[in-house]
C-alpha cells in the first residue's frame, strides 16, 4: 500500500472547522454535511477541510489530541511503555502532516506540534523495528503488536515481508533435506 | 464565634501564596509563585487588578500604600500601591527572601533570606540597612517587635531568634524547630507574630501546638493547644485587638484562641483540607483571610469579637496557669466594664501601657494574697480602681515605663492579667468607631454601561464586539491602537483594519455598517463614527459629534438605523446613512442596548438596588412601520445578585439577556411579555471559575452560541476562540423523568415556536416549514405524554394534555384511549374533541383563514401521530376531513335542500372512497368501506332531521344535553363492558350506539350546520335510506357499543332476531337483517313501539339480564358477524369513519314516529 493511499483514507476523519460562508447542508454519497453557518463549527471530512482551507474559506479547528500538552504526555508515555500505547488519533501522522502544511496558521503551536508529532512517530518505529528485530532473531512463528496505525504497519509491511520471505529461503536451504532444491534451482 | 466561611476561589496557580490586607481593609492583597500581586476588591472579584513582580513572589507585605514583595529574582522590591508602579528596590540576597514584613510604624522592613540573613531596612532610605547574622539555615520567617526595639526570626536551623535590632545581636534563641536544609523542606513555615498594640506576647509555632512567649523577660507563658490540631500549625496571626490569635495548620485547619482564656473560639477546616500557608486579619478584626499552598484564597466573614467576651470571662475561673506559677489572664465580669470605661477615655494605647506600668507595682501584692482563684477576682477589683485613680499622676512617657515595667520581674505577671484584660478592651472601643452606624441594606454600585458582547475595556486587547455578523477587536497597545473588523460570512464584506485615532470604546456591527464610538476627551466631544460599507455611493463613513456633555454610553445597530443612548439620559435615532431621526428621553441611566430588524431593547437602571441587587428596566421598542412601544418600562428579572451580562435578540427576534449568574431567559410573547429562563450556561461548566460568554442565540435551531472560558468570564483574543453550542433547558422540575423530560421538551418547544406567529404578525416571511415541524414535535410530545399517563393510570392527567392537543391529535389519543380499553377516559376526551370541534367551527366564519391554518397544523400533527400508529390513517382522517368540510360548505350553499344533498352524498362517498382503494395498505376490507363511508356522510342529515325546526340555539343546548345524559348512562356500565371485552369473540351482532365519542362530535357539528335547515317532505326517506345504510358500520363496531344504552329498536331485534333469521335463513349480510327486522318494527303498533322504547329507557336496571341475552343471542350470530369481526380491530380505532350514531339516529327515528 502506497503512503499515499494510507493518507487518503486519513482524509475520511473528520475535523472541525468554521466556515466563513453559508450553505444548506449539503449531500453527498459519505453522508450528509452541514449546514455551514459562518463562526460556528462543524464538523467535515479533512479533504473538505482542506479545500475549503485553500481557497481561504473556513479556519480549522485542530482536533482535540493536537495539543502540546497531550501530546507531550503521550510522547513521554510511549517513551516509557515498551510496548505500543495508544496512538493520539489513528491517523495522526498523516493528519498532522496535512493539516500542519496546509493549516499551519490555524494551529496554534505548530512547529511543537510538529516535533511532538515526530517524536512519537520515531519511537514507535524504532520500537516497531526493535520487535521486528527480536522477533527474527528469536524465530518466533507469530508475535502480537497492538496499537499500531495502519501507517506503521505500512511502513514496516513491504521490508518485514520481503525480508522474511528471504529468511525462509535461506532457511530452507539450509537443511539438508533441501539440498536437492538448489540444484533444482540450477 | 461564629463566622462564616466563605467558599474558596482561585486566586495564583498551585504554590506557596500569601495574602493580606490594605490598611484600610478594603482590598485583599494575594500574590503567588506565578508572580503576580493581585489585588481584590472582594472575593468575588472576577478581575482583580495585578501587578506582576517576577517570576515568582514569595512573600508580600503591605503598609502605607507600599507593597513590598520578596521576588525570585533576589530582591525585595517596592511598588505603589494600588497603581503597581515598581518604586525601586529595597535589598538584595544572593537567594531569594523568604519572607517580609513591615515595622508597626511601616518605617522599616524586614526581610528573611535563604542565604541565612535577616536584614531590617529604612523604607524611606534603602542605604540604611542593619543585617542580623547568625541563622544557621535559611530564615523561614521575620516578625517586628510592635515597640521596634526587637525583631524575632524563625529559621530552618530549628531556632527562634528574638533580635535586639540597634544592636543586632541576638537577644534569645529558642531551639524550638526540628532542622531541615531548606524552606521547601521544612514542615511548618514557622510565621511568627507579636502580638499587636501590646507587645506583650511573641507567639510562635510549635509543631501542633502555638507557644506564647512574654516580652522582655522570654519565658515560655501560655500554650496555646486544640485537641483537633494534629498537624503542624504553619502560620499565626494576631487579630488586630491583639486578643485573639488564629492559627492555620498544614491539614488545613483554622483554629482561633482567645489568648486571655486560652479556648478555642471557633475552628475551620479548609474545605479542600490544602495547606493554609498564610493568614491575615482585616483591620476591622471581622474577617480573616487565608490562602494555601494549591492557590486558594479563602475567607472567614463575619467575626464578632465582641460576643465572645462573656464566654470569655465565664471560662475565667476554670482556666489554669501555664508553665509560670501565676493565674495567667484572668478577667472579671466586674473588672471589664472598668476597664471599658477606662477605655472610653483612652483609647490611646500610650495612656493605657502607661496605666499597665502602674498597675506593676499592685500586683506583687496580689500575688501574696491569690490562695485561689476567687481571691485572685476579687483583688482584681482594686488594682481597676486603682488605675483610674493613678493615671492622672503618671506622665512619664511610654517608654521609659515600658523599661520600667520589665525591670519589675515578679511584677510581671500581675502586669499579666492586666495586658490580658485590657486586650479585652480595644475589641469594643477602636472598632466601634470604625462601624457604620446604618446597618440596614446597603445600595448596589449601579452596573456600568456596556456593549453587549464585548469584553471589559481596560484590556490592552479586547473584543469590542461579538454577534451573529462578525468580530470587532480593539487593540491598545504601545505599538498599536487599532480596530480590526472580521465578518463571519465574508459575502458580507472583507475584513476591515482600522487605526483607532479617536480611541472608540463602543463598537456594533450588522450587515450594512460598522458603528464605533468614543467618550470625549478634554478637548473633543464624543463622536459616533459609522462606517457604512453597504452604501452604494462613494461615501462610505460617516460622523457625528455629540453636544458638548453628553457622553455616548451604548450604541446598537438595528436595520437601516443606529441609535445610541447618552449619559444625558438621552435615546439618539440616526439612519444608517446619518440622518437625524427620532430623539426621545431615557427613564433612567443606560446599561445596554440591542437592536434586531425594527426592534430596540433598551435596558436601564431604574432605581438603586439594594444588597447587590441591579434594579434594572427595560424597554422594547419597534421602529418600523407601526411604531409602537411593546415593553415600556418593567423590570427586568434578574437572578438574585447578579447583573446584566448579556442582552440581544435571537437571530429570529425574541429577545434574550443573560446575567451574570449565566442565566439565559427570553421574552416569551404569548405570555404577555414575560421573561422565561431557557438555559443555565453554569450547569454545565465543569469548574466554579468556568464561564460561558454568550455571543448568540438561535431559536431555529435551538443554539446557544457561546464560548467556553476557563477560569474567567470572558475571552481572550488570543488564541481565537471557538463557539460552542449548548442546548436550551427549562428549568422544569424532575427533568431526569420521563415525564419531566417530556414537559421540558413540550414547553420548550412552545416557547421557542412564538417567534413564528411574532414574525407573521409583524409582516416577515415564516418558515413554514420549521413552524410546521415544530408543531408536529409539541403534538408529538403531547401524544407521548398522553401515552405515558395513560400508562401510569393518570387519566385525569390524560385530559388535561387533551386539552392542550389539536383536535386532531386528540381524536387519535381517543383512539389510543379505546384501544387500550379505557372507556372512560375516551368519553371524557370525546367531550373535549367536540369542544374543540366547536371552537374550529366558530372561528371559521369569523377568520377562515386562522381555520385554515389550523387545520395545515392539523394535517402535521396527524402526520405526526401517524408516526406512533398507523401513517394510512392519519393522511385518510385528515382527507376525510377535508371532505366532511366540504360536505358542510356544500350543505350550506344548498340549504334546505335536501334532495340535493342526497343526491351529492353518492359522490362524496365516491370521493372518499378514493383514498381507501388508493391505500390499499390499510387493512380495510372494501366491503366495508362503502358502507363505513355512507355511515359517515350520514350524521348531518340524520341530526337535522331528528330536531326539525329546532332553532339552532336549542339544538345546540339539546345537544349537549344529550351528550351529558349518554356519558352518565355510559358510566355505570363501564364495569361490565370491561368484563364483556375480555370475551374475544362477543361482537356485538345488532345495531349498538356506536362510541359516544364520535357520535357527539359528528351530532354537534350535523346539527350546527344543518340548523338552519328547513326540513321537508322528503325527510322519512332520507331517513330511512340512512338507516338502511347505518347499522352495519354499526355492527362491525368494538365491544365498547355493548354498554350503550339501547333503543327500543334494537331491545325489539334482539329479541326478534331468531325469528328474523329462522324467516330468512338465506340472509347474510347484517345490513339485510337489520333491513327486514326494521320493516318488521314499522309494522307493530305505535303503542307497541312505545313500550319498546320506554324498555329501553328503563335498560340500566336490567342490564345484567339483557347482558345474558344478547351473550346468547350473540353466540349464535357469530357466524353471521364472522367477516365484520375480521377487521373489527382496525374499525374500532378508525374513529372517524365511524361517525355515524346508530343509536342517536334511530331513537330520532323513534321519535319522529311517535
Amino acid at each position: 500500500m502506497d503512503p499515499l493511499e494510507v493518507e487518503f483514507l486519513a482524509e475520511k476523519e473528520t475535523v472541525k472547522i468554521i466556515p466563513n460562508f453559508s450553505l444548506d447542508k449539503i449531500y453527498l454519497i459519505g453522508g450528509d454535511l452541514g449546514p455551514f453557518n459562518p463562526g460556528l463549527p462543524v464538523d467535515v471530512p479533512v479533504w473538505l477541510a482542506l479545500n475549503l482551507k485553500q481557497r481561504q474559506k473556513c479556519r480549522i479547528v485542530p482536533p482535540e489530541w493536537m495539543d502540546v500538552d497531550k501530546l507531550e504526555e503521550t510522547r513521554d508515555l510511549e517513551r516509557k511503555e515498551d510496548t505500543f500505547t495508544p496512538a493520539p488519533s489513528p491517523y495522526y501522522m498523516e493528519l498532522t502532516k496535512l493539516l500542519l502544511n496546509h493549516a499551519s496558521d490555524n494551529i496554534p503551536k505548530a512547529d511543537e506540534i510538529r516535533t511532538l508529532v515526530k517524536d512519537i512517530w520515531d519511537t514507535r518505529i524504532a520500537k516497531l523495528r526493535l520487535s521486528a528485530d527480536s522477533f527474527i532473531s528469536q524465530q518466533e512463528a507469530h508475535a502480537q503488536l497492538d496499537n499500531l496505525t495502519l501507517m506503521e504497519i505500512n511502513t514496516i509491511r513491504t521490508f518485514l515481508l520481503d525480508s522474511l520471505n528471504c529468511m525462509y529461503k535461506l532457511r530452507s536451504n539450509l537443511q539438508p533435506a533441501s539440498s536437492k532444491g538448489q540444484y533444482a534451482d540450477f | 464565634m461564629p463566622c462564616e466561611r466563605k467558599p474558596l476561589r482561585f486566586a495564583h496557580c498551585e504554590g506557596h501564596t500569601e495574602v493580606c490586607f490594605d490598611d484600610h481593609g478594603k482590598f485583599i492583597v494575594t500574590c503567588g509563585s506565578d508572580g503576580d500581586v493581585r489585588i481584590w476588591e472582594s472575593l468575588d472579584d472576577d478581575e482583580p487588578k495585578f501587578i506582576t513582580v517576577g517570576d515568582k513572589a514569595y512573600s508580600l507585605a503591605l503598609k502605607n500604600n507600599k507593597l513590598v514583595t520578596a521576588s525570585s529574582n533576589n530582591t525585595v522590591q517596592i511598588h505603589t500601591f494600588p497603581d503597581g508602579d515598581p518604586d525601586g528596590i529595597l535589598t538584595r540576597f544572593t537567594t531569594n527572601a523568604t519572607h517580609v514584613t513591615f515595622n508597626c510604624s511601616g518605617s522599616r522592613v524586614a526581610a528573611g533570606s535563604s542565604d541565612f540573613l535577616v536584614k531590617v531596612v529604612e523604607v524611606s532610605d534603602s542605604s540604611q540597612q542593619k543585617t542580623l547574622r547568625g541563622h544557621e539555615a535559611p530564615v523561614l520567617s521575620v516578625t517586628f517587635d510592635p515597640k521596634d526595639d526587637f525583631l524575632a526570626s524563625s529559621s530552618c536551623d530549628g531556632s527562634v531568634v528574638v533580635w535586639n535590632i540597634e544592636e543586632q545581636t541576638q537577644v534569645i534563641s529558642w531551639p524550638l524547630l526540628q532542622k531541615t536544609n531548606d524552606v521547601s523542606g521544612a514542615n511548618s513555615l514557622c510565621r511568627l507574630a507579636w502580638q499587636p498594640r501590646r507587645a506583650k506576647f511573641l507567639a510562635v509555632p510549635v509543631e501542633t501546638k502555638v507557644v506564647l512567649y512574654e516580652r522582655g523577660s522570654w519565658d515560655h507563658v501560655i500554650t496555646l493547644s486544640d485537641d483537633l490540631l494534629t498537624q503542624p500549625v504553619n502560620v499565626v496571626a494576631w487579630s488586630p485587638c491583639g486578643q485573639f490569635l488564629a492559627a492555620g495548620c498544614v491539614g488545613g485547619l483554622l483554629t482561633l484562641w482567645d489568648v486571655n482564656s486560652q479556648l478555642c473560639v471557633e475552628r475551620q477546616k479548609h474545605e479542600k483540607g490544602f495547606t493554609v500557608c498564610s493568614l491575615a486579619w482585616n483591620p476591622s478584626g471581622s474577617q480573616i483571610v487565608y490562602s494555601d499552598t494549591m492557590g486558594c484564597l479563602g475567607l472567614l466573614d463575619g467575626l464578632s469579637l465582641s460576643s465572645s467576651s462573656t464566654s470569655t470571662s465565664t471560662s475565667t475561673s476554670t482556666s489554669t496557669s501555664t508553665s509560670t506559677s501565676t493565674s495567667a489572664p484572668k478577667p472579671t465580669a466586674a473588672k471589664k466594664p472598668a476597664k471599658e470605661y477606662d477605655d472610653l477615655f483612652d483609647d490611646d494605647d500610650d495612656d493605657r501601657l502607661m496605666d499597665e506600668g502602674l498597675s506593676d507595682t499592685n500586683s506583687p501584692l496580689k500575688k501574696h494574697v491569690a490562695g485561689d482563684e476567687d481571691d485572685d477576682d476579687d483583688d482584681f477589683l482594686m488594682p481597676a480602681t486603682g488605675r483610674v485613680r493613678n493615671r492622672g499622676a503618671i506622665l512619664d512617657d511610654e517608654n521609659s515605663l515600658d523599661t520600667g515595667s520589665l525591670k519589675l520581674g515578679p511584677g510581671k505577671f500581675g502586669d499579666d492579667d492586666e495586658d490580658a484584660s485590657g486586650a479585652i478592651v480595644p475589641v469594643s472601643a477602636p472598632v466601634l468607631p470604625l462601624r457604620p452606624v446604618y446597618d440596614g441594606p446597603m445600595p448596589t454600585p449601579p452596573q456600568k454601561a456596556f456593549q453587549s458582547g464585548s469584553t471589559p475595556a481596560h484590556l490592552t486587547h479586547r473584543f469590542m464586539m461579538w454577534n451573529s455578523v462578525g468580530i470587532v477587536r480593539g487593540y491598545n497597545d504601545e505599538q498599536d491602537n487599532a480596530i480590526d473588523v472580521e465578518f463571519h460570512d465574508t459575502a458580507v464584506h472583507h475584513a476591515m483594519h482600522l487605526t483607532n485615532s479617536l480611541s472608540h470604546s463602543m463598537a456594533d456591527l450588522s450587515q450594512e455598517a460598522v458603528l464605533l464610538a468614543c467618550s470625549s476627551t478634554d478637548e473633543l466631544a464624543s463622536k459616533l463614527q459609522c462606517l457604512h460599507f453597504s452604501s452604494w455611493d462613494t461615501n462610505k463613513e460617516w460622523m457625528v459629534d455629540l453636544p458638548k456633555g453628553e457622553e455616548a454610553k451604548a450604541v446598537c445597530l438595528g436595520q437601516s438605523w443606529a441609535a445610541v443612548a447618552t449619559s444625558s439620559l438621552i435615546l439618539r435615532l440616526f439612519s444608517i446613512g446619518g440622518l437625524q431621526r427620532e430623539i426621545f428621553s431615557l427613564p433612567g441611566p443606560v446599561v445596554c442596548m440591542s437592536a434586531h430588524g425594527e426592534q430596540l431593547l433598551i435596558v436601564y437602571h431604574r432605581a438603586t438596588g439594594f444588597d447587590g441587587e441591579q434594579a434594572l428596566g427595560v424597554q422594547l421598542l419597534q421602529l418600523g412601520g407601526r411604531r409602537r412601544q411593546v415593553i415600556s418600562g418593567e423590570p427586568l428579572p434578574l437572578t438574585h445578585r447578579s447583573y446584566l451580562s448579556w442582552l440581544g435578540f435571537s437571530a429570529e427576534g425574541t429577545p434574550c439577556f443573560v446575567d451574570s449568574d449565566g442565566i439565559v431567559r427570553m421574552l416569551n410573547r404569548s405570555l404577555g411579555n414575560t421573561w422565561t429562563p431557557v438555559c443555565n450556561t453554569r450547569d454545565t461548566c465543569k469548574s466554579r471559575s468556568d464561564h460561558y460568554w454568550v455571543v448568540g442565540v438561535h431559536e431555529n435551531p435551538q443554539q446557544l452560541r457561546c464560548i467556553p472560558c476557563k477560569g474567567s468570564k470572558y475571552p481572550p483574543t488570543l488564541p481565537r476562540p471557538a463557539v460552542a453550542v449548548l442546548p436550551f433547558k427549562l428549568p422544569l422540575c424532575q427533568t431526569s423523568t420521563e415525564k419531566g423530560q417530556m414537559e421540558e421538551q413540550f414547553w420548550r418547544s412552545v416557547l421557542f415556536h412564538n417567534h413564528y406567529s411574532f414574525l407573521s404578525s409583524s409582516g416577515y416571511e415564516t418558515d413554514e416549514d420549521g413552524q410546521s415541524k415544530s408543531l408536529k414535535e409539541q403534538q408529538e410530545l403531547l401524544m407521548k405524554m398522553f401515552a405515558l399517563s395513560c400508562k401510569l393510570e393518570r387519566e385525569f392527567r390524560c385530559v388535561e394534555l387533551a386539552e392542550m392537543m389539536t383536535h386532531n391529535a386528540a381524536t387519535l389519543a381517543i383512539r389510543y384511549a379505546s384501544r387500550s380499553r379505557r372507556m372512560a377516559l375516551a368519553q371524557r376526551l370525546s367531550e373535549i374533541v367536540l369542544e374543540k370541534a366547536n371552537q374550529i367551527q366558530e372561528e371559521e366564519p369569523e377568520e377562515p383563514e386562522s381555520s385554515s391554518i389550523r387545520r395545515n397544523s392539523g394535517y402535521d400533527q396527524s402526520e405526526a401521530a401517524a408516526g406512533h400508529h398507523s401513517p394510512t390513517r392519519g393522511e385518510q382522517e385528515e382527507e376525510e376531513e377535508e371532505e366532511q368540510e366540504q360536505e358542510r360548505g356544500g350543505e350550506l350553499c344548498e340549504e334546505g335542500d335536501q334532495q340535493e344533498m342526497e343526491t351529492e352524498e353518492p359522490t362524496g362517498n365516491r370521493k372518499r372512497f378514493n383514498p381507501f382503494a388508493k391505500e390499499s395498505v390499510s387493512s380495510v376490507t372494501p366491503s366495508l368501506t362503502p358502507i363505513n363511508k355512507a355511515g359517515r356522510a350520514n350524521p348531518f342529515k340524520v341530526l337535522g332531521s331528528g330536531k326539525p325546526s329546532a332553532p339552532p340555539g336549542q339544538t345546540r343546548v339539546t345537544n349537549i344535553l344529550d351528550n351529558m345524559t349518554s356519558s352518565r348512562k355510559a358510566a355505570p356500565h363501564a364495569g361490565s363492558a370491561g368484563k364483556a371485552n375480555k370475551g374475544p369473540v362477543l361482537k356485538p351482532l345488532a345495531p349498538r350506539p356506536k362510541s359516544k365519542a364520535q357520535s357527539t362530535l359528528l351530532q354537534m357539528t350535523g346539527s350546527k350546520t344543518t340548523s338552519k335547515k328547513t326540513r321537508d317532505s322528503s325527510e322519512p326517506t332520507a331517513q330511512q335510506q340512512k338507516q338502511q345504510e347505518a347499522p352495519p358500520p354499526a355492527s362491525s363496531a368494538d365491544n365498547t357499543e355493548n354498554k350503550r344504552p339501547k333503543t327500543g329498536f334494537q331491545l325489539w331485534l334482539d329479541d326478534n332476531r331468531k325469528s328474523i333469521l329462522a324467516d330468512h335463513p338465506d340472509m347474510e349480510a347484517e345490513t339485510d337483517v337489520i333491513k327486514e327486522a326494521m320493516g318488521r318494527f314499522r309494522t307493530l303498533s305505535a303503542d307497541e313501539r312505545l313500550s319498546w322504547t320506554e324498555r329501553a329507557k328503563g335498560l340500566t336496571g336490567e342490564a345484567a339480564d339483557l347482558k345474558k341475552r344478547k351473550r346468547a343471542t350473540g353466540e349464535g350470530e357469530d357466524g353471521v358477524d364472522h367477516e365484520n369481526g375480521a377487521t373489527e380491530a382496525d374499525e374500532n380505532s378508525a374513529k372517524k369513519k365511524k361517525s355515524l350514531d346508530p343509536s342517536s339516529k334511530l331513537s330520532a327515528f323513534a321519535f319522529n314516529k311517535k
